[in-house]
């Protein structure tokens, strides 16, 4: 979508040239000179025609524009060859702040498909991107071209029963957006986009269905081999930066005892600090979470002051090198934990370590 | 006598010689005896045999194909559970048919309202100070600056509203209030059309609570006012470039605007006296991590110092972001916002040439804070006196000032003034901010002086992001 027909610009001659070549525009005159003018009035229709028609969808793959890479990950999954995908935000930045660029405008303003976490996510840079885009497919939230993907979701967690106001922080009034760290969730998404997807390109329906439920398959398989290797250390108590991490820690199990942010969006004061350090070391809390795009520093002494461990963690696919797909960004949290918390358990353990 | 003697002497007897005689016809006729004695049952146990090879081959090949209906049937079975548990997978994590939680939060038509106050306690080092624009802090003390209350919504699948009034102690003035299409147009265009802040450089466009300082930059208060926010409708084209490209062309009318550059002729039913306002906006994204925005700006229309005469403000703008997404500290950013504006402006004597420019460097070090330097300043062309006393509009060319009891009939600003500021803001959420800021200021027509001034900013509802 970066490539523009530019057939607006080319001139007359190269035009006739071009006709000329491909033998398609037969002039029965005789005359040089009125076939001159025939060559002249076919290219400027023709030109006239290629300047509606080039400004118009001529790729025959489904356009799809997510908000997220996970997003993205997924539907790429589902769409295999038939779509083409793109994510504006990377997967190694805060998707709550990312600057609505104008080059933005032009990617939703061809797309066919946006996709969006959705409860209230990107509703910082978002909306305006979209009342830009010029593209009635998106600009309603009815639309078929509209997917908010956390209508998809059966658990929606932290749904607040009480009525919110921002003295609680930075809080989501419709639920916790960040569900797509539990892979089950993924199946739902996955589900949704493909059967938009069908909505949107029915001929390529049972193409998008194979696609779903091979991709369901390989999931599963490996939703039962992480389960194995997070089972041991289920009801392990861990800290986090953000509470970015509660659908990942109802999956497996994990105990969220504290927050390093006092409240949601507020950077840990130092009296915030203490407590959270002591609550730390009467729970005997194990380990410390924190994406690489919060402030490292404060997450990684509290973690040395509690005897903890510290792990900068991707929360996206593309939040790291190597993390493409949805199984590699699980692949590589399921695998980090795993390993810290072996690696824990045997050092205390081993009797040199602890004096006895 | 001899062969008697010669078989007497080989020892063969005639029974010797008849056993002799059996044995090689024996030995000689064995194959065919064997044969006559034996052949029926060899070529019977041949056929037995073949016969068994057959049935042999032919039970292989029905275990082959019982094999092969149990590998089909296995495959089958595996394909359908598999397909099952995808089934149950899909059932069990999709959510529940009719409308559930999500629906608690009470669903209603009503736009966002939101509310902004900004006020600033102020000091100057002058009894008087100039106040450049409306919203600007007037006098030592605290200084409500602006309320801006908003209304915003979707109007239907074809238009949005965005409206906002801005409140100060005097009363209440419409600072924007304007549609803007939803729909696809031809060439990419999105028109916006009503009471709104014409798309002129970058500043105009950036409400007070969005700004980056606590005053106006001095060629926009000078050039455009507050804001120069004229009733028009604006057609924006994308145009079909490689890089975003917006081009943009409004018509306009200047009645009720409070600027020095255009008002309303006395010819008014002229068409081509009307306020037409042009810009082109470029936005390269040159890395991931640095943005280079480029415009160029161009309004003219009628200024009402006489008949037919008119104001051409030419304007450029430029803005460059860094902001290194990978570092673990994303919310670190710079950002260069500068402008330059030139006007000319016709009078009945002559044609005043004034210009002025700003640049302003904000560096955000943590996710709350940043700090930032401004240089801004206005050259002007000596200004004239008229000949008539009524010149039709009010403010027109002329600067309000509060040391001068009626305000003098002049046409044209009042000389140079450099300007420059430091600022150090801190926002407590994104909802609030508090800034302190030192200003500086050296006009050539009177004597320096500077201001610090600690502006408090605090908002209330979902009031929408702002353009880049």
């Amino acid at each position: 979508m970066k490539t523009y027909k530019l057939s607006y610009f080319i001139t007359i001659y190269e035009f006739n040239r071009m006709l000329v070549n491909s033998k398609k525009v037969v002039i029965a005159s005789v005359a040089k000179q009125s076939r001159f003018v025939g060559l002249l009035v076919a290219s400027f229709l023709a030109m006239t025609f290629l300047m509606f028609v080039s400004v118009s969808d001529v790729s025959a793959k489904v356009r799809v524009v997510t908000s997220v890479p996970t997003l993205a990950a997924i539907a790429e999954e589902v769409g295999g060859d038939k779509v083409e995908v793109e994510g504006l935000a990377k997967g190694y930045q805060d998707p709550h702040f990312v600057d609505s660029k104008p080059s933005y405008v032009l990617l939703l303003n061809k797309a066919d498909l946006l996709l969006y976490t959705g409860l209230d996510l990107e509703i910082g840079w978002l909306p305006v991107l979209i009342t830009g885009s010029r593209n009635s497919k998106i600009t309603s939230t009815a639309s078929p071209g509209r997917l908010d993907t956390s209508t998809l979701i059966l658990n929606i967690l932290e749904v607040p029963n009480t009525k919110v106001d921002r003295s609680m922080g930075d809080i989501h009034p419709g639920g916790n957006p960040h569900y797509w760290l539990d892979p089950r969730n993924g199946i739902a998404t996955a589900n949704g986009i493909a059967e938009r997807l069908m909505e949107i390109d029915p001929e390529n329906s049972s193409y998008y269905d194979e696609r779903l439920g091979d991709f369901v398959k390989r999931l599963n398989a490996k939703i039962q081999e992480w389960d194995k290797k997070l089972a041991p250390y289920r009801g392990t108590e861990i800290v986090t930066y953000h509470k970015s991490w509660v659908y990942f820690s109802d999956w497996a199990g994990f105990k969220e005892v504290g927050y390093i942010e006092p409240k949601p969006g507020i950077p840990p004061s130092p009296s915030h600090a203490a407590e959270l350090i002591r609550k730390m070391k009467e729970m005997n809390v194990k380990l410390v979470i924190a994406e690489s795009y919060y402030p490292q520093k404060t997450p990684a002494l509290i973690a040395e002051k509690t005897g903890a461990s510290f792990l900068a963690l991707p929360s996206q696919v593309g939040g790291r090198e190597g993390i493409n797909t949805y199984f590699d960004l699980f692949d590589v949290i399921v695998n980090e934990i795993t390993s810290k918390l072996e690696n824990m358990t045997k050092s205390v353990n081993s009797p040199n370590l602890r004096g006895g | 006598m001899k062969i008697r003697v010669a078989a007497g002497y080989l020892g063969v007897t005639n029974i010797n010689r008849r056993i002799i005689l059996f044995v090689f016809a024996f030995l000689f006729f064995s194959p065919s005896v064997y044969k006559e004695v034996w052949g029926d049952e060899s070529d019977e146990i041949k056929k037995q045999m073949q016969e068994l090879r057959q049935q042999m081959e032919s039970m292989q090949k029905k275990l082959q194909e019982l094999e092969e209906k149990n590998r089909k049937l296995e495959e089958e079975a595996q394909k359908q559970k598999e397909e099952k548990e995808v089934e149950k997978a899909l059932t069990e994590t999709a959510p529940p048919p009719q409308p559930g939680f999500l629906q608690r939060f009470v669903q209603s038509l009503n736009p966002d309202i939101s509310i902004i106050g900004i006020f600033s306690g102020a000091y100057f080092t002058t009894d008087d100070p100039i106040v450049h624009a409306e919203a600007d802090p007037e006098n030592t003390g605290i200084n409500l600056q602006e309320i801006e209350i908003g209304f915003q919504g979707v109007v239907d699948p074809y238009f949005r509203w965005d409206s906002f009034f801005s409140i100060q102690r005097e009363g209440l003035e419409t600072e924007e209030a304007y549609a803007t299409t939803l729909f696809s147009l031809p060439l990419n265009t999105q028109i916006r059309a009503g009471l709104m802040r014409s798309k002129f450089g970058r500043i105009n466009l950036q409400h007070r609570e969005f700004q980056d300082f606590v005053t106006l930059a001095l060629p926009a208060a000078y050039f455009l006012g507050e804001h120069l926010n004229p009733v028009g409708a604006e057609f924006n084209f994308l145009v079909p470039l490689p890089w975003y490209v917006e081009l943009s062309a409004s018509v306009n009318s200047p009645n009720g605007l409070e600027t020095t550059s255009f008002a309303p002729d006395e010819d008014s039913n002229n068409i081509g006296l009307l306020l037409y306002i042009f810009h082109i906006s470029n936005f390269f994204e040159v890395t991931d991590d640095f943005s280079l925005s480029l415009g160029g700006s161009f309004a003219t229309g009628s200024n009402g110092t006489g008949t037919e005469n008119r104001s051409n403000l030419y304007g450029a703008d430029l803005f460059a972001k860094y902001r290194p997404l990978k570092f673990s500290s994303s919310y670190q950013e710079v950002w260069l916002q500068s402008e330059f504006m030139y006007r000319q402006a016709e009078t009945p004597e002559k044609t005043l040439d004034d210009w002025g420019a700003y640049a302003q460097l904000i560096y955000r070090f943590a996710k709350r804070w940043n700090s930032g330097f401004r240089f801004d300043f206005v050259d002007t062309d000596d200004p004239v006196v008229p000949l008539a006393d009524d010149v039709g509009a009010e403010n027109l060319l002329r600067v309000i000032r509060q040391e001068v009891e009626e305000e003098e009939a002049i046409l044209g600003l009042l000389g140079k003034e450099l300007r420059y500021a430091f600022m150090l803001t801190f926002n407590p959420t994104e909802f609030s901010r508090i800034r302190l800021q030192y200003e500086f200021d050296d006009p050539d027509f009177r004597s320096s002086y500077s201001a610090v001034y600690l502006q408090f900013q605090y908002s209330l509802g979902p009031h929408g992001a702002h353009p880049f």
